[in-house]
Protein backbone atom coordinates (compact mmCIF):
# COMPACT_ATOMS: atom_id res chain seq x y z
CA UNK A 1 0.00 0.00 0.00
CA UNK A 2 2.95 2.27 0.58
CA UNK A 3 2.92 4.51 -2.49
CA UNK A 4 5.23 7.14 -0.65
CA UNK A 5 8.59 6.88 -0.62
CA UNK A 6 10.29 8.32 2.67
CA UNK A 7 13.99 9.00 3.26
CA UNK A 8 16.14 6.67 5.70
CA UNK A 9 16.49 9.52 7.74
CA UNK A 10 12.47 9.98 7.95
CA UNK A 11 11.84 6.25 8.48
CA UNK A 12 14.31 6.20 11.34
CA UNK A 13 12.55 9.79 12.83
CA UNK A 14 8.54 7.63 12.80
CA UNK A 15 10.01 3.83 13.86
CA UNK A 16 11.43 5.20 17.12
CA UNK A 17 9.33 8.08 17.41
CA UNK A 18 6.65 5.32 17.79
CA UNK A 19 9.34 2.57 19.75
CA UNK A 20 9.07 5.44 22.14
CA UNK A 21 5.72 6.08 22.09
CA UNK A 22 5.29 9.83 20.24
CA UNK A 23 3.94 10.31 16.57
CA UNK A 24 4.33 13.04 14.19
CA UNK A 25 0.90 14.34 14.79
CA UNK A 26 0.77 14.27 18.49
CA UNK A 27 -1.39 11.68 18.84
CA UNK A 28 -0.75 8.48 21.56
CA UNK A 29 -0.35 5.26 20.31
CA UNK A 30 -3.61 3.85 20.57
CA UNK A 31 -5.60 7.31 19.41
CA UNK A 32 -7.44 7.35 16.37
CA UNK A 33 -7.42 10.73 13.87
CA UNK A 34 -10.83 12.93 13.70
CA UNK A 35 -13.29 11.44 11.98
CA UNK A 36 -16.46 13.05 10.34
CA UNK A 37 -19.26 11.15 9.11
CA UNK A 38 -22.34 11.83 6.96
CA UNK A 39 -25.28 9.25 6.71
CA UNK A 40 -28.21 9.20 4.04
CA UNK A 41 -26.73 11.87 1.05
CA UNK A 42 -27.26 9.07 -1.69
CA UNK A 43 -30.53 9.58 -2.67
CA UNK A 44 -30.77 6.09 -4.58
CA UNK A 45 -29.80 3.71 -2.27
CA UNK A 46 -31.51 1.77 0.40
CA UNK A 47 -28.67 3.21 2.91
CA UNK A 48 -25.10 5.10 2.28
CA UNK A 49 -22.51 7.16 4.33
CA UNK A 50 -19.57 8.38 3.76
CA UNK A 51 -16.67 8.58 6.88
CA UNK A 52 -13.48 10.32 6.65
CA UNK A 53 -10.11 9.96 8.76
CA UNK A 54 -7.99 12.92 8.79
CA UNK A 55 -7.25 16.54 10.39
CA UNK A 56 -8.48 19.25 8.42
CA UNK A 57 -10.32 18.15 6.03
CA UNK A 58 -7.53 15.55 3.93
CA UNK A 59 -7.82 12.05 4.98
CA UNK A 60 -8.95 8.44 3.76
CA UNK A 61 -12.36 9.11 2.54
CA UNK A 62 -14.72 5.97 2.01
CA UNK A 63 -18.13 6.31 0.47
CA UNK A 64 -20.46 3.55 0.64
CA UNK A 65 -24.09 3.01 -0.67
CA UNK A 66 -26.44 -0.24 0.52
CA UNK A 67 -28.86 -1.44 -2.59
CA UNK A 68 -31.07 -4.28 -1.28
CA UNK A 69 -32.19 -6.27 -3.87
CA UNK A 70 -35.03 -9.39 -3.70
CA UNK A 71 -33.60 -11.94 -5.30
CA UNK A 72 -35.20 -15.76 -6.20
CA UNK A 73 -33.74 -18.42 -4.41
CA UNK A 74 -31.89 -21.30 -6.16
CA UNK A 75 -31.14 -24.95 -5.13
CA UNK A 76 -28.02 -25.06 -3.54
CA UNK A 77 -28.16 -21.64 -1.70
CA UNK A 78 -29.14 -21.86 2.11
CA UNK A 79 -32.97 -22.16 2.81
CA UNK A 80 -33.94 -19.69 5.16
CA UNK A 81 -31.26 -16.77 4.85
CA UNK A 82 -30.72 -13.39 3.33
CA UNK A 83 -27.58 -12.38 1.99
CA UNK A 84 -24.87 -9.27 2.29
CA UNK A 85 -22.66 -8.86 -0.73
CA UNK A 86 -19.62 -6.63 -0.27
CA UNK A 87 -17.52 -4.60 -2.61
CA UNK A 88 -14.93 -2.15 -2.47
CA UNK A 89 -13.22 -0.01 -5.20
CA UNK A 90 -10.34 1.85 -4.75
CA UNK A 91 -10.85 5.13 -7.21
CA UNK A 92 -7.86 6.81 -9.31
CA UNK A 93 -8.47 9.98 -7.39
CA UNK A 94 -6.97 8.67 -4.37
CA UNK A 95 -3.81 8.03 -6.20
CA UNK A 96 -2.38 7.41 -9.67
CA UNK A 97 -1.64 4.30 -9.20
CA UNK A 98 -4.86 3.40 -8.75
CA UNK A 99 -4.92 3.90 -12.51
CA UNK A 100 -6.03 1.17 -14.81
CA UNK A 101 -5.51 -2.01 -13.28
CA UNK A 102 -3.10 -0.93 -10.22
CA UNK A 103 -6.01 -1.07 -7.57
CA UNK A 104 -6.84 -4.82 -8.12
CA UNK A 105 -4.80 -6.64 -5.70
CA UNK A 106 -5.94 -3.68 -2.78
CA UNK A 107 -9.71 -4.07 -4.35
CA UNK A 108 -9.39 -7.68 -3.67
CA UNK A 109 -7.84 -7.58 -0.40
CA UNK A 110 -10.48 -5.20 1.11
CA UNK A 111 -13.20 -6.84 -0.72
CA UNK A 112 -12.44 -9.77 1.13
CA UNK A 113 -12.33 -8.39 3.84
CA UNK A 114 -15.33 -6.45 4.33
CA UNK A 115 -16.92 -9.79 3.53
CA UNK A 116 -15.07 -11.55 6.18
CA UNK A 117 -16.41 -9.22 8.29
CA UNK A 118 -20.43 -8.24 7.23
CA UNK A 119 -20.73 -11.26 4.85
CA UNK A 120 -22.22 -14.25 7.82
CA UNK A 121 -23.48 -14.78 10.65
CA UNK A 122 -20.44 -13.15 12.37
CA UNK A 123 -21.70 -9.55 11.53
CA UNK A 124 -24.98 -9.39 14.03
CA UNK A 125 -27.37 -8.97 10.87
CA UNK A 126 -30.16 -10.79 11.46
CA UNK A 127 -29.86 -12.78 7.83
CA UNK A 128 -32.84 -14.89 8.65
CA UNK A 129 -34.78 -11.57 9.05
CA UNK A 130 -33.87 -10.92 5.46
CA UNK A 131 -35.18 -14.14 3.97
CA UNK A 132 -38.95 -13.21 2.64
CA UNK A 133 -40.31 -16.84 1.65
CA UNK A 134 -37.99 -19.68 2.46
CA UNK A 135 -37.03 -21.57 -0.92
CA UNK A 136 -38.35 -18.95 -2.58
CA UNK A 137 -37.05 -15.57 -2.52
CA UNK A 138 -34.80 -13.35 0.23
CA UNK A 139 -33.00 -10.02 0.16
CA UNK A 140 -29.91 -9.17 -1.02
CA UNK A 141 -27.97 -6.35 0.16
CA UNK A 142 -25.12 -5.03 -1.61
CA UNK A 143 -22.45 -3.33 0.17
CA UNK A 144 -21.06 -1.21 -2.31
CA UNK A 145 -17.72 0.98 -1.38
CA UNK A 146 -15.50 3.78 -3.36
CA UNK A 147 -12.42 4.83 -1.78
CA UNK A 148 -11.85 8.58 -2.80
CA UNK A 149 -8.98 9.20 -1.03
CA UNK A 150 -5.99 7.23 0.66
CA UNK A 151 -4.39 9.48 3.42
CA UNK A 152 -3.57 5.58 5.46
CA UNK A 153 -5.82 3.42 7.42
CA UNK A 154 -8.16 2.19 4.93
CA UNK A 155 -9.44 -0.69 6.13
CA UNK A 156 -11.18 1.13 9.92
CA UNK A 157 -12.89 4.09 7.70
CA UNK A 158 -13.99 1.16 5.57
CA UNK A 159 -15.70 -0.89 7.71
CA UNK A 160 -16.67 2.55 9.85
CA UNK A 161 -18.54 4.03 6.40
CA UNK A 162 -20.03 0.29 5.60
CA UNK A 163 -21.24 0.56 9.73
CA UNK A 164 -22.95 3.49 9.10
CA UNK A 165 -24.57 3.02 5.74
CA UNK A 166 -26.09 -0.39 6.78
CA UNK A 167 -27.72 1.40 10.21
CA UNK A 168 -29.09 3.99 7.81
CA UNK A 169 -30.22 1.49 5.27
CA UNK A 170 -34.19 0.96 5.31
CA UNK A 171 -36.06 -1.77 2.85
CA UNK A 172 -39.13 -1.28 1.85
CA UNK A 173 -41.85 -3.83 3.97
CA UNK A 174 -42.78 -6.82 2.70
CA UNK A 175 -45.85 -8.24 2.62
CA UNK A 176 -46.49 -12.28 2.33
CA UNK A 177 -49.82 -13.77 1.46
CA UNK A 178 -51.06 -17.30 0.89
CA UNK A 179 -52.76 -17.33 -2.33
CA UNK A 180 -54.48 -21.10 -3.87
CA UNK A 181 -53.20 -22.12 -7.06
CA UNK A 182 -55.73 -23.87 -9.95
CA UNK A 183 -55.03 -27.44 -7.84
CA UNK A 184 -56.00 -25.88 -4.71
CA UNK A 185 -52.26 -25.90 -3.37
CA UNK A 186 -51.29 -23.22 -1.06
CA UNK A 187 -48.18 -21.03 -2.71
CA UNK A 188 -47.09 -18.55 -0.58
CA UNK A 189 -46.85 -14.98 -2.56
CA UNK A 190 -45.00 -11.29 -1.84
CA UNK A 191 -45.75 -7.62 -2.12
CA UNK A 192 -43.14 -5.09 -2.26
CA UNK A 193 -44.89 -1.73 -0.51
CA UNK A 194 -43.28 0.85 -2.61
CA UNK A 195 -44.43 3.64 -0.08
CA UNK A 196 -41.23 5.52 0.82
CA UNK A 197 -42.41 6.26 4.22
CA UNK A 198 -43.32 2.41 4.90
CA UNK A 199 -39.64 0.92 5.65
CA UNK A 200 -38.14 -0.70 7.65
CA UNK A 201 -34.58 -0.77 9.58
CA UNK A 202 -32.27 -3.68 9.28
CA UNK A 203 -32.55 -6.21 12.21
CA UNK A 204 -29.64 -6.75 14.12
CA UNK A 205 -27.57 -3.80 12.44
CA UNK A 206 -26.59 -2.39 15.61
CA UNK A 207 -25.09 -5.59 16.68
CA UNK A 208 -22.10 -5.05 13.38
CA UNK A 209 -18.60 -4.75 14.38
CA UNK A 210 -16.07 -2.11 13.68
CA UNK A 211 -12.46 -3.19 12.71
CA UNK A 212 -9.60 -1.69 13.92
CA UNK A 213 -6.12 -1.77 12.15
CA UNK A 214 -2.86 -2.03 14.06
CA UNK A 215 0.27 -1.52 12.43
CA UNK A 216 3.52 -2.89 13.75
CA UNK A 217 6.22 0.01 13.59
CA UNK A 218 9.65 -1.11 14.85
CA UNK A 219 9.08 -3.30 17.95
CA UNK A 220 5.85 -1.71 18.64
CA UNK A 221 2.57 -0.89 17.10
CA UNK A 222 0.10 1.99 16.23
CA UNK A 223 -3.41 2.49 15.45
CA UNK A 224 -4.79 4.27 12.43
CA UNK A 225 -1.60 4.73 11.07
CA UNK A 226 -1.24 8.06 8.77
CA UNK A 227 0.23 8.18 5.51
CA UNK A 228 3.96 8.34 6.21
CA UNK A 229 3.56 5.33 9.09
CA UNK A 230 2.16 3.34 6.04
CA UNK A 231 5.11 3.58 4.15
CA UNK A 232 7.15 1.98 7.22
CA UNK A 233 4.63 -0.58 8.37
CA UNK A 234 5.92 -3.70 8.80
CA UNK A 235 2.99 -6.09 9.48
CA UNK A 236 -0.24 -4.84 9.55
CA UNK A 237 -3.48 -6.66 11.36
CA UNK A 238 -7.17 -5.90 11.31
CA UNK A 239 -9.19 -6.94 14.23
CA UNK A 240 -13.13 -6.63 14.24
CA UNK A 241 -14.94 -6.49 17.35
CA UNK A 242 -18.48 -6.50 17.83
CA UNK A 243 -20.10 -4.37 20.41
CA UNK A 244 -20.48 -7.57 22.67
CA UNK A 245 -16.54 -7.44 22.61
CA UNK A 246 -16.45 -10.47 20.72
CA UNK A 247 -13.83 -10.91 17.76
CA UNK A 248 -15.74 -11.29 14.70
CA UNK A 249 -12.61 -11.57 12.18
CA UNK A 250 -8.82 -11.26 12.34
CA UNK A 251 -6.95 -10.99 9.08
CA UNK A 252 -3.16 -9.67 8.88
CA UNK A 253 -1.83 -7.48 5.60
CA UNK A 254 1.39 -5.98 4.42
CA UNK A 255 3.65 -8.40 3.21
CA UNK A 256 7.38 -7.56 4.90
CA UNK A 257 7.13 -9.35 8.89
CA UNK A 258 5.24 -11.60 10.76
CA UNK A 259 4.35 -10.67 14.58
CA UNK A 260 5.90 -11.96 17.54
CA UNK A 261 2.88 -14.58 19.47
CA UNK A 262 3.44 -12.34 22.27
CA UNK A 263 2.91 -8.88 20.29
CA UNK A 264 -0.14 -10.65 19.12
CA UNK A 265 -1.85 -11.38 21.91
CA UNK A 266 -1.16 -7.76 23.08
CA UNK A 267 -2.66 -6.61 20.11
CA UNK A 268 -6.04 -8.80 20.60
CA UNK A 269 -6.27 -7.27 24.01
CA UNK A 270 -5.65 -3.72 22.97
CA UNK A 271 -8.17 -4.19 20.03
CA UNK A 272 -10.83 -5.03 22.68
CA UNK A 273 -9.93 -1.28 25.00
CA UNK A 274 -9.96 0.40 21.34
CA UNK A 275 -12.84 -0.90 20.22
CA UNK A 276 -14.83 -0.13 23.38
CA UNK A 277 -14.20 3.64 22.92
CA UNK A 278 -14.64 3.27 19.12
CA UNK A 279 -17.94 2.11 19.46
CA UNK A 280 -18.86 4.93 22.29
CA UNK A 281 -17.27 7.49 19.31
CA UNK A 282 -19.23 6.03 16.35
CA UNK A 283 -22.55 6.30 18.34
CA UNK A 284 -22.57 9.69 18.87
CA UNK A 285 -21.14 10.83 15.61
CA UNK A 286 -23.83 8.79 13.81
CA UNK A 287 -26.67 10.11 15.82
CA UNK A 288 -25.50 13.57 14.94
CA UNK A 289 -24.85 12.88 11.48
CA UNK A 290 -28.54 11.00 11.46
CA UNK A 291 -29.86 13.92 13.13
CA UNK A 292 -28.13 16.21 10.36
CA UNK A 293 -29.66 14.50 7.42
CA UNK A 294 -33.51 13.93 8.95
CA UNK A 295 -33.46 18.13 9.35
CA UNK A 296 -31.89 18.37 5.76
CA UNK A 297 -34.11 15.78 3.92
CA UNK A 298 -35.90 18.17 1.76
CA UNK A 299 -32.75 20.22 0.79
CA UNK A 300 -32.09 19.38 -2.97
CA UNK A 301 -28.75 17.62 -3.32
CA UNK A 302 -26.81 19.21 -5.61
CA UNK A 303 -22.94 18.81 -5.48
CA UNK A 304 -21.83 22.03 -3.74
CA UNK A 305 -24.29 20.67 -0.96
CA UNK A 306 -22.70 17.02 -1.00
CA UNK A 307 -19.36 19.02 -0.50
CA UNK A 308 -20.14 21.43 1.57
CA UNK A 309 -21.67 19.31 4.18
CA UNK A 310 -17.92 18.12 4.66
CA UNK B 1 -33.22 -15.80 -24.38
CA UNK B 2 -32.29 -19.18 -24.92
CA UNK B 3 -33.76 -20.94 -22.22
CA UNK B 4 -37.13 -19.43 -23.24
CA UNK B 5 -37.06 -21.71 -26.80
CA UNK B 6 -38.73 -25.13 -26.01
CA UNK B 7 -37.46 -27.57 -27.80
CA UNK B 8 -39.95 -29.71 -29.05
CA UNK B 9 -38.48 -32.87 -30.28
CA UNK B 10 -37.79 -34.17 -27.71
CA UNK B 11 -39.24 -34.62 -23.97
CA UNK B 12 -39.21 -31.59 -22.01
CA UNK B 13 -38.58 -31.86 -18.23
CA UNK B 14 -41.49 -30.23 -16.00
CA UNK B 15 -41.27 -26.64 -15.29
CA UNK B 16 -40.27 -26.65 -11.73
CA UNK B 17 -38.18 -29.16 -10.63
CA UNK B 18 -38.20 -30.18 -6.56
CA UNK B 19 -34.77 -31.09 -4.61
CA UNK B 20 -35.28 -34.16 -3.70
CA UNK B 21 -35.20 -35.69 -0.02
CA UNK B 22 -32.87 -37.51 1.69
CA UNK B 23 -33.15 -39.94 4.42
CA UNK B 24 -32.46 -38.62 8.02
CA UNK B 25 -29.02 -38.81 8.70
CA UNK B 26 -28.09 -37.99 5.21
CA UNK B 27 -28.11 -33.99 5.31
CA UNK B 28 -27.90 -32.41 8.68
CA UNK B 29 -26.01 -34.93 10.47
CA UNK B 30 -23.11 -33.56 13.22
CA UNK B 31 -20.57 -34.12 12.53
CA UNK B 32 -18.83 -34.01 15.38
CA UNK B 33 -21.43 -36.59 16.93
CA UNK B 34 -19.55 -39.26 18.80
CA UNK B 35 -15.98 -38.01 17.69
CA UNK B 36 -14.76 -37.00 14.26
CA UNK B 37 -15.28 -39.14 11.50
CA UNK B 38 -11.91 -40.29 10.89
CA UNK B 39 -10.79 -40.88 14.17
CA UNK B 40 -8.29 -38.23 14.79
CA UNK B 41 -7.98 -36.66 18.10
CA UNK B 42 -9.03 -33.19 18.46
CA UNK B 43 -6.11 -31.83 18.43
CA UNK B 44 -4.41 -34.11 15.58
CA UNK B 45 -3.44 -33.16 12.27
CA UNK B 46 -4.21 -35.34 9.23
CA UNK B 47 -1.02 -37.38 8.21
CA UNK B 48 1.19 -35.30 6.69
CA UNK B 49 3.17 -36.67 3.37
CA UNK B 50 5.96 -34.25 1.84
CA UNK B 51 7.78 -34.23 -1.02
CA UNK B 52 10.19 -31.68 -2.71
CA UNK B 53 11.66 -31.86 -5.83
CA UNK B 54 8.98 -33.64 -8.47
CA UNK B 55 9.09 -31.17 -10.56
CA UNK B 56 12.37 -30.04 -11.52
CA UNK B 57 13.07 -32.40 -13.63
CA UNK B 58 16.27 -34.09 -11.93
CA UNK B 59 18.56 -31.74 -10.21
CA UNK B 60 21.51 -32.98 -12.59
CA UNK B 61 20.42 -31.72 -15.20
CA UNK B 62 19.01 -27.97 -14.80
CA UNK B 63 17.59 -26.67 -18.01
CA UNK B 64 15.73 -23.66 -19.06
CA UNK B 65 12.27 -24.64 -18.73
CA UNK B 66 12.02 -26.70 -15.13
CA UNK B 67 11.37 -24.90 -12.34
CA UNK B 68 14.03 -23.88 -9.40
CA UNK B 69 12.17 -25.84 -6.98
CA UNK B 70 9.39 -27.73 -6.18
CA UNK B 71 7.13 -29.74 -3.26
CA UNK B 72 4.19 -31.61 -3.39
CA UNK B 73 2.17 -32.23 0.06
CA UNK B 74 -0.47 -34.18 1.35
CA UNK B 75 -2.04 -33.83 4.39
CA UNK B 76 -4.98 -36.30 4.22
CA UNK B 77 -7.21 -35.49 1.22
CA UNK B 78 -5.73 -32.09 0.86
CA UNK B 79 -3.57 -32.53 -2.08
CA UNK B 80 -1.27 -29.41 -3.22
CA UNK B 81 1.41 -29.13 -5.79
CA UNK B 82 4.22 -25.73 -6.02
CA UNK B 83 6.54 -24.96 -8.71
CA UNK B 84 8.85 -22.22 -7.61
CA UNK B 85 11.10 -19.97 -10.56
CA UNK B 86 13.40 -17.56 -9.86
CA UNK B 87 15.39 -15.71 -8.20
CA UNK B 88 15.03 -13.98 -11.90
CA UNK B 89 14.23 -10.73 -13.92
CA UNK B 90 10.90 -10.13 -13.21
CA UNK B 91 8.23 -7.29 -14.08
CA UNK B 92 7.37 -5.73 -11.03
CA UNK B 93 11.17 -5.39 -10.09
CA UNK B 94 12.66 -3.02 -7.16
CA UNK B 95 15.90 -2.10 -6.84
CA UNK B 96 15.97 -2.27 -3.40
CA UNK B 97 14.09 -5.99 -2.33
CA UNK B 98 12.88 -8.56 -4.41
CA UNK B 99 9.20 -8.88 -4.96
CA UNK B 100 8.16 -12.19 -3.67
CA UNK B 101 4.95 -13.67 -6.54
CA UNK B 102 2.70 -15.99 -5.63
CA UNK B 103 -0.50 -17.13 -8.41
CA UNK B 104 -2.44 -19.78 -6.31
CA UNK B 105 -5.27 -22.49 -8.43
CA UNK B 106 -7.64 -24.74 -7.52
CA UNK B 107 -7.58 -27.85 -10.23
CA UNK B 108 -11.04 -27.28 -12.22
CA UNK B 109 -11.96 -30.90 -10.43
CA UNK B 110 -10.63 -30.28 -6.78
CA UNK B 111 -13.42 -29.39 -5.29
CA UNK B 112 -16.07 -32.04 -4.35
CA UNK B 113 -19.22 -29.71 -4.54
CA UNK B 114 -18.86 -27.84 -8.01
CA UNK B 115 -16.64 -28.13 -11.20
CA UNK B 116 -14.58 -25.00 -10.76
CA UNK B 117 -13.98 -22.72 -13.73
CA UNK B 118 -10.57 -22.12 -15.80
CA UNK B 119 -10.98 -18.49 -15.05
CA UNK B 120 -9.26 -17.16 -11.85
CA UNK B 121 -11.93 -16.69 -9.72
CA UNK B 122 -11.88 -13.83 -6.81
CA UNK B 123 -11.09 -16.17 -4.04
CA UNK B 124 -7.80 -17.39 -5.59
CA UNK B 125 -6.99 -14.22 -6.24
CA UNK B 126 -7.52 -13.53 -2.26
CA UNK B 127 -5.59 -16.69 -1.23
CA UNK B 128 -2.97 -15.64 -3.70
CA UNK B 129 -2.49 -12.44 -2.03
CA UNK B 130 -2.98 -14.44 1.39
CA UNK B 131 -0.30 -16.48 0.67
CA UNK B 132 1.90 -14.10 -0.16
CA UNK B 133 1.52 -12.56 2.46
CA UNK B 134 2.38 -15.34 4.65
CA UNK B 135 5.31 -16.19 2.90
CA UNK B 136 7.45 -13.37 2.14
CA UNK B 137 7.85 -12.23 6.06
CA UNK B 138 10.57 -15.81 5.89
CA UNK B 139 12.20 -14.89 2.84
CA UNK B 140 15.66 -12.42 2.36
CA UNK B 141 14.16 -10.83 0.12
CA UNK B 142 16.97 -7.88 0.46
CA UNK B 143 19.37 -10.90 -0.30
CA UNK B 144 17.93 -10.13 -3.88
CA UNK B 145 17.62 -6.74 -5.39
CA UNK B 146 15.68 -6.12 -8.91
CA UNK B 147 14.73 -10.13 -9.00
CA UNK B 148 11.00 -11.74 -9.06
CA UNK B 149 10.63 -15.11 -7.23
CA UNK B 150 7.66 -16.64 -8.38
CA UNK B 151 5.72 -19.47 -6.78
CA UNK B 152 2.59 -21.33 -8.78
CA UNK B 153 0.38 -23.46 -6.33
CA UNK B 154 -2.02 -26.27 -7.89
CA UNK B 155 -4.42 -27.54 -5.53
CA UNK B 156 -5.33 -30.98 -7.03
CA UNK B 157 -7.31 -31.98 -3.76
CA UNK B 158 -8.92 -29.80 -1.24
CA UNK B 159 -11.12 -30.72 1.72
CA UNK B 160 -11.63 -27.80 4.10
CA UNK B 161 -10.62 -24.30 2.81
CA UNK B 162 -8.83 -23.28 5.89
CA UNK B 163 -6.98 -26.55 5.45
CA UNK B 164 -5.98 -26.22 2.02
CA UNK B 165 -4.24 -22.83 2.66
CA UNK B 166 -2.55 -23.85 5.07
CA UNK B 167 -1.27 -26.83 2.66
CA UNK B 168 -0.81 -24.62 0.25
CA UNK B 169 1.51 -22.44 2.78
CA UNK B 170 3.62 -25.35 3.91
CA UNK B 171 4.21 -26.81 0.69
CA UNK B 172 5.18 -23.24 -0.87
CA UNK B 173 7.72 -23.22 1.95
CA UNK B 174 9.27 -26.40 1.10
CA UNK B 175 9.17 -25.48 -2.33
CA UNK B 176 11.12 -22.64 -1.78
CA UNK B 177 13.48 -24.43 0.11
CA UNK B 178 14.27 -26.71 -2.82
CA UNK B 179 15.05 -24.09 -4.98
CA UNK B 180 17.73 -23.14 -2.51
CA UNK B 181 16.30 -19.43 -2.06
CA UNK B 182 17.84 -17.75 1.33
CA UNK B 183 15.06 -17.83 3.86
CA UNK B 184 15.05 -17.27 8.12
CA UNK B 185 12.95 -19.80 8.39
CA UNK B 186 10.55 -22.60 7.11
CA UNK B 187 7.05 -21.31 7.92
CA UNK B 188 4.71 -23.65 9.24
CA UNK B 189 0.67 -23.54 8.85
CA UNK B 190 -2.09 -24.94 10.97
CA UNK B 191 -6.04 -24.52 10.95
CA UNK B 192 -8.72 -24.73 13.46
CA UNK B 193 -12.43 -24.71 13.78
CA UNK B 194 -14.59 -24.10 16.49
CA UNK B 195 -16.71 -26.98 17.91
CA UNK B 196 -19.03 -25.73 20.68
CA UNK B 197 -16.28 -24.07 22.79
CA UNK B 198 -13.45 -26.35 21.54
CA UNK B 199 -11.01 -25.70 19.14
CA UNK B 200 -10.78 -29.28 16.73
CA UNK B 201 -7.35 -28.81 14.74
CA UNK B 202 -7.16 -28.90 10.77
CA UNK B 203 -10.89 -29.81 9.74
CA UNK B 204 -12.09 -31.48 6.74
CA UNK B 205 -14.87 -29.92 4.74
CA UNK B 206 -18.26 -31.28 6.60
CA UNK B 207 -16.42 -30.35 9.99
CA UNK B 208 -14.75 -26.63 8.62
CA UNK B 209 -18.92 -26.72 7.37
CA UNK B 210 -20.48 -27.02 10.72
CA UNK B 211 -17.67 -24.66 12.88
CA UNK B 212 -19.24 -21.05 13.30
CA UNK B 213 -15.60 -20.19 13.19
CA UNK B 214 -12.09 -20.55 11.85
CA UNK B 215 -8.86 -19.60 12.61
CA UNK B 216 -5.70 -20.29 10.28
CA UNK B 217 -2.16 -19.38 11.44
CA UNK B 218 1.20 -19.17 9.83
CA UNK B 219 3.80 -19.34 12.33
CA UNK B 220 8.22 -19.02 11.98
CA UNK B 221 8.63 -21.21 15.06
CA UNK B 222 13.16 -20.43 14.84
CA UNK B 223 12.36 -16.75 14.29
CA UNK B 224 9.05 -16.88 16.87
CA UNK B 225 6.80 -14.72 14.73
CA UNK B 226 3.27 -14.97 13.31
CA UNK B 227 3.70 -14.41 9.69
CA UNK B 228 -0.23 -14.79 9.06
CA UNK B 229 -3.42 -14.72 10.78
CA UNK B 230 -6.50 -15.03 9.95
CA UNK B 231 -9.81 -15.59 12.05
CA UNK B 232 -13.06 -16.23 9.93
CA UNK B 233 -16.65 -15.93 12.19
CA UNK B 234 -17.30 -15.20 15.52
CA UNK B 235 -15.05 -16.22 18.82
CA UNK B 236 -14.70 -15.08 22.41
CA UNK B 237 -11.71 -12.88 23.11
CA UNK B 238 -11.07 -15.97 25.76
CA UNK B 239 -11.09 -18.34 22.21
CA UNK B 240 -9.42 -16.23 19.87
CA UNK B 241 -6.26 -16.18 22.31
CA UNK B 242 -6.65 -19.89 23.08
CA UNK B 243 -6.68 -20.30 19.21
CA UNK B 244 -3.81 -18.22 18.89
CA UNK B 245 -1.59 -20.08 21.40
CA UNK B 246 -2.96 -24.27 20.66
CA UNK B 247 -2.23 -23.43 16.47
CA UNK B 248 0.92 -21.86 16.86
CA UNK B 249 2.09 -24.71 19.00
CA UNK B 250 0.45 -26.96 16.37
CA UNK B 251 2.45 -25.30 13.60
CA UNK B 252 5.40 -26.41 15.57
CA UNK B 253 4.74 -29.77 14.97
CA UNK B 254 4.13 -29.69 11.70
CA UNK B 255 7.09 -27.54 11.23
CA UNK B 256 9.19 -30.67 12.64
CA UNK B 257 7.69 -32.35 10.10
CA UNK B 258 8.60 -29.86 6.93
CA UNK B 259 12.10 -29.96 8.50
CA UNK B 260 12.39 -33.73 8.60
CA UNK B 261 11.36 -34.00 5.61
CA UNK B 262 13.70 -31.32 3.90
CA UNK B 263 16.91 -33.18 5.70
CA UNK B 264 15.65 -36.37 4.14
CA UNK B 265 15.57 -34.79 1.08
CA UNK B 266 19.49 -34.02 1.05
CA UNK B 267 20.40 -37.33 1.95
Amino acid sequence: MASLILSPAEQDYITRGVEKGLRADGRGGLDRREVSLQTNMISQANGSARCRTGHLGVGTDVLVGVKAEVRTWTAGEPEDRGAVECSVECSPSAAQKFEGRGADDLNVELTQLLDRILGGPQSGIDLGALCIIPRQAYWVLHVDALVLDVKGSIADTLVWAARAALLSTRLPRVVVESVADEDGNMQSEFDVVDDPEDQVPLQGAEDLPLAVTFSQIGKRYVVDASEQEDAVTQARVTVAVSPQMDICAIQKGAALRGFPPSLLTEILHSARTVAREELLRFKDLFAAASAKSASGADEPSTASTFIGTF
Amino acid sequence: MATNIMDRRRINGPARSVEPLYGPGAAGADPFAGGRADGRGLDQVRAIYMKTGPLSGGQHEPSESAASGSAYYEQGRVRVSCAVYGPRQGRRSNARMGVFDCEFRYAPFACSWKRRSHVRGADEKEISLMLEHAVAPAIRLEAYPKACIDAFVTVIESDGKAATIAAAINCISAALADAGIEMYDSVAACSMGLRGAQWVADCCQAEEDAAPCSMLIAHMPSADEVTYILQHGKATPEQTDQAVQTCTNMCTRVYAVICRCLQASLE
